[in-house]
């Protein structure tokens, strides 16, 4: 179980020092330039793993529907806006309001599909994570000043 | 004091794109969960990385600007790197969710090991990026963001 929740935990630093690594190639090229690369070296690697363990052509393939092929460019964006934004506010405020926004964004998407989960819980998560949203960034506004 | 000065903190407008960022991600983990259930993890995050390679090269050909000269000098060559992290993430995220972690706690640890990493990243200026020392602000708003999520994960319905 401890190897577990360090590889857990492993996971998450690796998102942090991906976008770190990321932030440090877009200061030298572009956001967008530092994503292309984060994608083309992300898809080497992994088609390097699915050669050596096989089964690169799965049989569910052709039943995909075409908006399982999105989550790519989407990623392009998320990948560009992370690079960019680490320059600007640091890197535990970006992990910070990327995070918030995920959990944000999950809830109303959960209410909407009628997901079930405690109401309060899903309320009471998003007020805490909208006041520290707030908090955070009232830094910025009082610098701005 | 010294060590805030090294970096500007950032426009409002800058937290609120990073916030909407965050959506970006449920919609990314919602298409490419979508193609894991056809087949499988790896192949899901092959096929995201490589239609991702041609949508980059279809936004920079469109996006072209002449004699752009960016900031940062030549770039070492462990910058081009940070995809491998993407991938390797990918694989262990693969096991955990299959632990008695579930995907709760696997996305609970994982948002603990991220803020863990950008602490340090500040801290220390690490790979090449500018020092920032958190504020008490800054950690009172860590507290409360990271409340909040882990009450969304366990409670909320969340994943599971």
């Amino acid at each position: 179980m401890i190897l577990y929740i360090g590889l857990a935990l492993s996971a998450g630093l690796l998102i942090s020092l991906s976008r770190q690594i990321n932030g440090r190639l877009s200061l030298s090229t572009s956001p967008l330039q530092a994503s292309f690369w984060n994608h083309l070296v992300g898809f080497v690697a992994l088609l390097a793993v699915g050669l050596a363990v096989g089964g690169l052509w799965p049989e569910g393939l052709k039943d995909a529907p075409w908006h399982a092929y999105i989550g790519g460019p989407i990623g392009v964006i998320f990948v560009a806006a992370g690079s960019w934004l680490i320059a600007r506010i640091g890197a535990v405020s970006t992990a910070l309001l990327v995070i918030g926004g995920q959990m944000v964004s999950g809830v109303v998407v959960d209410l909407w599909q009628g997901v079930p989960g405690a109401l309060w819980a899903r309320s009471l998560g998003v007020v805490l994570i909208l006041a520290g949203m707030v908090l955070i960034q009232s830094r910025a506004k009082s610098r701005e000043a | 004091m010294a060590d805030e000065a090294v970096t500007p903190a950032g426009r409002p407008v800058d937290y609120l794109a990073a916030f909407a960022t965050g959506g970006l991600m449920t919609l990314m983990i919602s298409f490419n969960g979508e193609m894991a259930r056809y087949t499988t993890p790896l192949f899901s995050s092959l096929t995201a990385h490589g239609t991702g390679t041609v949508a980059a090269v279809v936004f920079l050909l469109l996006l072209r600007r002449g004699g752009t000269v960016a900031a940062g000098g030549r770039a070492p060559l462990w910058a081009y790197l940070g995809g491998i992290c993407g991938a390797v993430t990918v694989m262990m995220s693969g096991v955990t969710v299959n632990t008695a972690l579930a995907l709760s706690g696997t996305l609970a640890l994982g948002l603990v090991g991220q803020v863990l990493f950008g602490l340090a990243a500040d801290r220390w200026g690490l790979f090449g990026m500018p020092r920032r020392m958190p504020s008490a602000r800054d950690m009172a708003a860590l507290g409360l963001i990271v409340a909040g999520s882990i009450l969304i994960i366990f409670l909320g319905g969340g994943p599971e």
